[in-house]
């Protein structure tokens, strides 16, 4: 709460966080803050703990050091479905849709915690992505990557989130559908919802948002806004192949 | 054709009973992910409590069948943390601890009841329940029913569609689907996992608590040793449907009974058991995934 004195509203504050699994240490001790507005990025190798530390602030791994603030309240330890419930929606990496189950099926899982709002809540996102609606009956083993990757993030749309973690989204898509989704991302942000990404696209990920953080073997190495990061030498060298 | 006809009326109580079961253990293979094939167990255990019950209280049926129903929820209840805590543990569909703390269950019930209730003796259900001894209920040429067995039907078939659409078209149903798919991704949109599987514990436990009370109507008695016989029933249908397969264990249910059912009224009722389980050998030679594939 210590940044609003000084007239900063944070959505989302993660302060020296740790997380093992068994010996290894996937996160040692990372700090990362969201504005209320913000798209922020994740950047880094396989294996830097990006996944780890959004999967983290979701609440579905054992914080062993550490505190993670969501809009002033403190939510580590608190469960997922808690979480979700607090307006943090993951749209997980490789999509993470039922493949067995109806497109409205999968959207109506995102609203699983407030039913009553999801009938005008599934008309606003058949709106955004027509594609769905003309699909709203197959299973969603059936579509394309896409497509899937558009029914992860309207999932998350159906739970009315205030702050949306997108895990890699461009894995394993064509470059004009990678574009599509960056599109998706920004407007969803210029609707006002807040966003931290994790991205290995890394030009394209620093071009859409704000911000950005460089993550390795479980550290943050840098943090700064994208311009910065884009002209950072050795980024370019690392990164950006330049 | 008239004995077509009867028999496949017959088969569908008979098969409602099988689909009921099968589905009640493919929701806790699926949503609690354990093998709890000791659950027809717990339902014959649940048929005695009704009949005790229904000793106790001089043919009560109300308070019979509620006893009879709510021990099989209760006795569901009671032993999920067991399973639970292998299951937090894992975090996975884990075969063989489930199996065995199933196993153990199923043992010490069955036992139980040999040593414990009418010295071991088979229980009759008075006719109060069954309705035996009003003769035929419903009769058309040489089919005839009685309200007991009627009853049942019409009951088995409601159940059977009701959980069915509580699967497909509720919110619980939806997470129970979701679940049973991808555990790991229903944690990820905040599905609230070990209730959603206690839920699915509740849910089997009035399933078995109906079906008690339906196979007690139907047969009008029980023994200690139907449990088991049941469970490797259960068991085969559930594997020759595809393990975890909902609508393949509604299909091969209902087509079990109706089998069983046509074996009794062309042949001779002794061979029923026999002949359903060559049948479902020969399936599962020649389609060792089950008829409609695996959803595990």
């Amino acid at each position: 709460m210590e940044q609003n004195k000084s007239g900063e509203s944070y959505i989302l504050e993660v302060k020296n966080l740790s997380v093992s699994y068994g010996h290894v240490n996937a996160l040692k001790g990372v700090d990362i803050k969201v504005k209320a507005g913000e798209i922020v990025v994740l950047i880094g190798a396989n294996g830097a703990g990006k996944t780890s530390l959004l999967e983290t602030i979701l609440g579905v791994n054992e914080i062993k050091n550490g505190s993670i603030h969501f809009q002033g309240r403190e939510i580590s330890g608190d469960s997922a479905d808690k979480i979700v419930r607090a307006g943090i929606f993951l749209v997980p990496e490789g999509r993470g849709v039922f493949s067995s189950m109806t497109v409205t099926d999968n959207l109506l899982l995102g609203a699983h915690h407030n039913l009553k709002g999801a009938k005008s809540k599934m008309d606003y996102v058949f709106s955004s992505f027509p594609i769905l609606k003309d699909r709203k009956n197959q299973v969603a083993g059936t579509l394309s990557g896409g497509e899937r990757q558009m029914l992860a993030i309207a999932r998350a749309l159906m739970s009315s989130p205030k702050m949306i973690l997108v895990d890699e989204p461009s894995i394993g898509l064509a470059p004009k559908i990678v574009n599509d989704i960056f599109d998706i991302l920004k407007n969803l942000n210029s609707e006002g919802y807040s966003i931290l990404l994790s991205e290995q696209n890394v030009y394209k990920a620093l071009k859409c948002a704000h911000r950005g953080y460089v993550m390795e073997t479980g550290n943050i190495v840098l943090g700064a806004a994208s311009e910065d990061l884009l002209n950072n030498p050795e980024i370019r060298k690392a990164y950006l192949g330049a | 054709m008239e004995v077509f006809i009867a028999q496949v009326i017959n088969g569908l109580s008979l098969g409602s009973i099988y689909v009921l079961l099968v589905t009640g253990f493919n929701l806790l293979l699926l949503v609690a992910m354990i093998i709890h094939f000791s659950f027809p167990i717990v339902v014959v255990f649940s048929m005695y409590i009704a009949w005790i019950v229904l000793g106790l209280t001089g043919n009560n049926l109300f308070l019979g069948i509620s006893a009879g129903i709510v021990s099989a929820i209760l006795l569901n209840i009671i032993t999920a943390p067991m399973f639970q805590h292998i299951m937090k543990k894992r975090g996975e569909v884990d075969i063989n601890s489930t199996m065995v703390l199933s196993m153990g269950l199923g043992m010490i019930i069955t036992d139980f009841l040999s040593h414990s209730i009418n010295k071991g003796f088979p229980i009759a259900f008075p006719d109060a329940l069954t309705g035996r001894a009003e003769g035929a209920f419903l009769k058309i040429g040489i089919i005839s029913m009685s309200r007991g067995a009627f009853l049942a039907l019409i009951v088995g078939i409601i159940f059977v569609l009701g959980l069915f659409w509580i699967l497909y078209k509720t919110k619980q149903g939806r997470a129970f689907r979701a679940i049973a798919e991808d555990p790991n991704g229903a944690k990820l949109v905040g599905l609230p996992i070990l209730k959603t599987g206690f839920q699915s514990y509740a849910l089997t436990g009035f399933l078995g608590g109906s079906t008690a009370i339906l196979m007690a109507i139907l047969l009008g008695s029980a023994s200690p040793g139907l449990g088991d016989q049941l469970g490797h029933k259960v068991l085969a249908v559930s594997i020759i449907a595809g393990l975890g397969n909902l609508k393949g264990g509604l299909i091969v249910g209902l087509s079990l009974g109706i089998l069983e059912a046509l074996v009794q009224g062309y042949w001779t009722g002794t061979w029923s058991n026999a002949v359903a389980f060559v049948i479902m050998l020969i399936a599962i030679l020649v389609k060792p995934k089950g008829l409609f594939g695996m959803k595990l």
